[in-house]
């Protein structure tokens, strides 16, 4: 999970910008009268716009002046960071991670270590992934570090060097998103958080203004995995009679697609005038979303007795066989302690819909396990298994007023257009920290 | 509402269709018509090179064309002799356009500012006008459309001429692994696929072959003969099958007891019910390979006796039926007729419940 934040956050970045700043720097070392380039805006400090906004501010007075408050201002923002650095420093057991170097290190050292590739392969990805975070946690302690010494070097300098404070602002900015991006990763540490997603959409009951609306999530969800570079494709879509669809299933291929897809499952509940009614009337319409985990073949090492599945294969009526020639495979399986029903209809053949099927079993099966906190899936209650997407999570409101407001974590917006368009992330980030502090 | 949706389909694809393809037609008859006159077998549409191009613009008219088109059926196949109602024929169409176009993802992602993009082909515009046309209006079945089938994880090429393997014979090949789990010698047989078609089955067998395992597969149909033997050649199995013509056992002669498995699925219809079959089957699927004389039992019946020879002992047969009073029949006239010949009979339903496959051991 850790190479993950090793790639987000910008360890390289940092060295790029920081290779890039001496030159910078000697250019204001040498030039002591130069004015300060108003595209180096400082961009953490909105304050300062105002100043920066007229670009012949080169006379030097106004310079100071509005370096002093900069100052102030940055002063106060390292500190933040430096309070923020060390809170998650201290909530990610930095001690804790150091034993466990030495525990994956001892393990690696040991004659019988190759005995088992996979074991062995698995305790030096582990042991990479926490030399990773180990190292990401003491660059965040560097990076505020050298943003500390520049604010106690201008304060014990009489004149305030732009350069330097350009440098820190640049440093804390940085350092607060890769921060963010932290946190976030610290957010998405459930088992499958970290996998493709697969999500299904199926339209309420309320005909054409379901479907239609139906549509509308299928390309919400479309833009949202675009806008984050997934690979994301429609691999199941069922028209509506006269507009929209009764049901679509969308593959979103991309690390933690899962992790922040996991809490859009539910039902969406949208109020509108309907388009699909001659008097314009206020219409409300459900749909549902359900999410589960997009795991490869090999990793469902879980073995379902197949006595518990009843293997089911829609074909619509008459002798079958030669006499009929349809391309309908669809497979519906049925894992008959649960009930959970699943059913795939997206492949060309019988079996590939069958082993699609197999897998997106094993994968709801899963993500209920972990729900129920039941280590197998021998342990699923099978009465305690909701129906595929329960509760409502999230109202539309498109008229008479406009709002997206999500019911569990009350974040609400009034721009449903941007919302529409795939704008989800503050919506997902809001219940990832809604869970977050759920389970503690 | 179905009506003038109807009407206003038709219309436009007369309009359209008129206007656009007067020229391909004439020039590419030879690759859409769909009589089985030459015996080489056709490329199927997604092999074939991406040569032609058209606007991203022009290809969602086609879209739109095709899916007004596809809506307007409803269920009127469907009541008529339970063929494909418009929810199937729209996932139809959904593949055939991604057999169709290079690249079909870019059909997905595209967005405003590409509209005039080109987008790769791998038949003219026009084609997939009049081809799309032939499915709805002649009813002619998708995967002579495309020119394959999925089945299994094979895409196998189809044409007129050769049967359409159908999604309940894929459980064939199961019931041939669970055989070969159960006594590893039989990966080293040789297995026979009568009637094979288009190869379905005997490519599937030859795939979980072991070293010295062989496959021969029979037709008597020439057309069927050169299509399974592209699809051998296209999974690259020349060594394992090898593809013969002639009558259920004619190319047989010199293999009697020698035989480790052997599976067919055998024109099974009975001759009265082909004239009620759903239009796609009826009208355009080989007589030869559905056909199955007067209670559908004629070539079963055959296959039953030659088995007993053809099969050494402990070798294992599976046989496809039409049902459930095929199987029962089959099954007690092995046990009367030929009596001790065979043992372990079984009769096994398919996915969807019905009395499917009969089964059983060479004593």
């Amino acid at each position: 999970m850790e190479i993950v934040v090793q790639r987000l956050v910008s360890p390289t970045a940092y060295q790029k910008h920081a290779s890039r700043r001496p030159s910078i720097k000697s250019f204001y070392i040498n030039n002591p009268t130069a004015s300060f380039p108003c595209s180096l805006s400082l961009p953490s400090l909105s304050h300062s716009k105002v100043l920066l906004a007229t670009p012949d501010a080169g006379v030097s007075a106004e310079t100071s002046v509005w370096a002093m408050q900069d100052f102030y201002s940055l002063r106060k923002e390292v500190e933040a960071t430096s309070r923020r650095v060390e809170e998650i420093r201290a909530s990610a057991g930095l001690e804790q991670l150091g034993e466990e170097v030495a525990k994956l290190e001892k393990a690696a050292a040991s004659d019988s270590f190759w005995d088992d590739r996979s074991s062995a392969q698995k305790t030096l990805m582990a042991l990479t992934d926490v030399k990773d975070k180990i190292n990401l946690l003491n660059d965040f302690q560097t990076q505020v570090d050298d943003a500390e010494t520049i604010v106690n070097l201008t304060e014990e300098m009489e004149s305030t060097d732009t350069a330097l404070l350009e440098e820190a602002a640049t440093i804390v900015k940085e350092l607060n998103k890769a921060l963010d991006k932290f946190e976030l990763s610290q957010l998405l540490s459930g088992p499958y958080d970290k996998e493709g997603a697969v999500i299904n959409i199926t339209a309420g009951a309320g005909g054409t203004d379901a479907q239609d609306w139906a549509d509308m999530l299928l390309r919400m969800y479309v833009r949202w995995g675009e806008r984050q570079r997934y690979k994301t494709r429609v691999v199941e879509k069922s028209m509506g009679e006269e507009a929209g669809i009764k049901s679509a299933t969308i593959e979103v291929e991309g690390r933690y697609a899962f992790g922040y897809l996991c809490g859009e499952k539910g039902t969406h509940r949208i109020v509108r005038q309907s388009p699909f009614n001659a008097k314009g009337l206020r219409q409300t319409s459900f749909c549902g979303i359900e999410v589960m985990p997009l795991l490869p073949e090999d990793s469902l090492n879980v073995e379902i007795p197949e006595e518990d599945l009843q293997i089911g294969f829609s074909r619509a009526g008459g002798s079958g066989g030669q006499n009929v020639n349809k391309v309908e495979t669809a497979v519906r399986i049925t894992h008959i302690p649960t009930g959970v029903t699943v059913r795939c209809t997206e492949e060309r053949s019988q079996l590939a819909n069958k082993i699609k099927a197999l897998s997106r079993l094993k994968a709801k099966l899963m993500v209920i396990a972990i729900e129920q906190r039941a280590t197998e899936i021998k342990q699923i209650r099978g009465d305690a298994v909701k129906a595929d997407w329960g509760q409502q999570i999230r109202n539309y409101v498109f008229h008479p007023y406009k709002l997206v407001k999500d019911v569990r974590t009350g974040y609400e917006t009034t721009d449903i257009v941007s919302v529409m368009d795939g704008e989800l992330d503050p919506f997902i980030k809001a219940y990832l920290r809604f869970k977050y502090t759920q389970s503690m | 509402m179905n009506l003038s949706t109807l009407t206003r389909a038709s219309s436009l694809s007369t309009t359209i269709t008129s206007t656009t393809l007067r020229r391909s037609i004439t020039i590419s008859s030879s690759s859409l018509s769909y009589t089985p006159t030459s015996t080489n077998p056709k490329t199927p549409l997604f092999l074939r090179p991406p040569i032609f191009t058209a606007t991203l613009t022009d290809l969602q008219k086609f879209q739109n064309w095709a899916k007004t088109l596809t809506s307007s059926i409803g269920s009127s196949f469907k009541d008529s002799d339970n063929g494909p109602d418009s929810t199937i024929l729209h996932r139809e169409l959904n593949w055939f356009i991604e057999d169709a176009v290079e690249n079909p993802n870019s059909l997905l992602t595209q967005s405003e500012t590409e509209i005039g993009r080109v987008v790769k082909l791998r038949a003219e515009l026009g084609d997939l006008y009049t081809l799309w046309k032939q499915r709805i209006e002649k009813r002619r079945p998708f995967q002579y459309v495309v020119g394959c089938e999925h089945w299994r994880d094979l895409v196998l090429s189809v044409e007129e001429g050769v049967l359409i393997p159908r999604p309940e014979t894929e459980l064939i090949v199961d019931l041939v692994c669970d055989v070969m789990k159960m006594n590893e010698e039989m990966k080293s047989g040789l297995w026979v696929d009568l009637g094979t078609g288009s190869g379905a089955i005997g490519i599937a067998i030859a795939r979980v072959l072991g070293e010295f395992g062989r496959v021969i597969a029979t037709d008597l149909s020439p057309v069927a003969v050169h299509v399974a033997q592209f699809n051998v050649k296209r999974y690259n199995l020349q060594d394992k099958v090898s593809v013969m013509q002639g009558s259920w056992f004619d190319p047989l002669s010199g293999f009697e007891g020698r035989v480790a498995g052997l599976v067919s699925n055998p024109p099974y219809i009975p001759s009265g019910h082909i004239n009620g079959l759903q239009a796609e089957v009826g009208r355009h699927e080989p007589i030869l390979a559905l056909d199955g004389g007067e209670d559908g039992m004629s070539d079963l019946l055959h296959l039953c006796n030659g088995a007993e020879f053809m099969l050494k002992s402990g070798g294992f047969f599976a046989f496809e039926t039409n049902g459930e009073d095929q199987c029962r029949f089959l099954v007690d006239h092995m046990k009367s007729v030929h009596n001790n010949s065979f043992c372990d009979l079984k009769i096994i339903p398919d996915l969807a419940g019905i009395q499917r496959f009969v089964t059983g051991i060479r004593s």
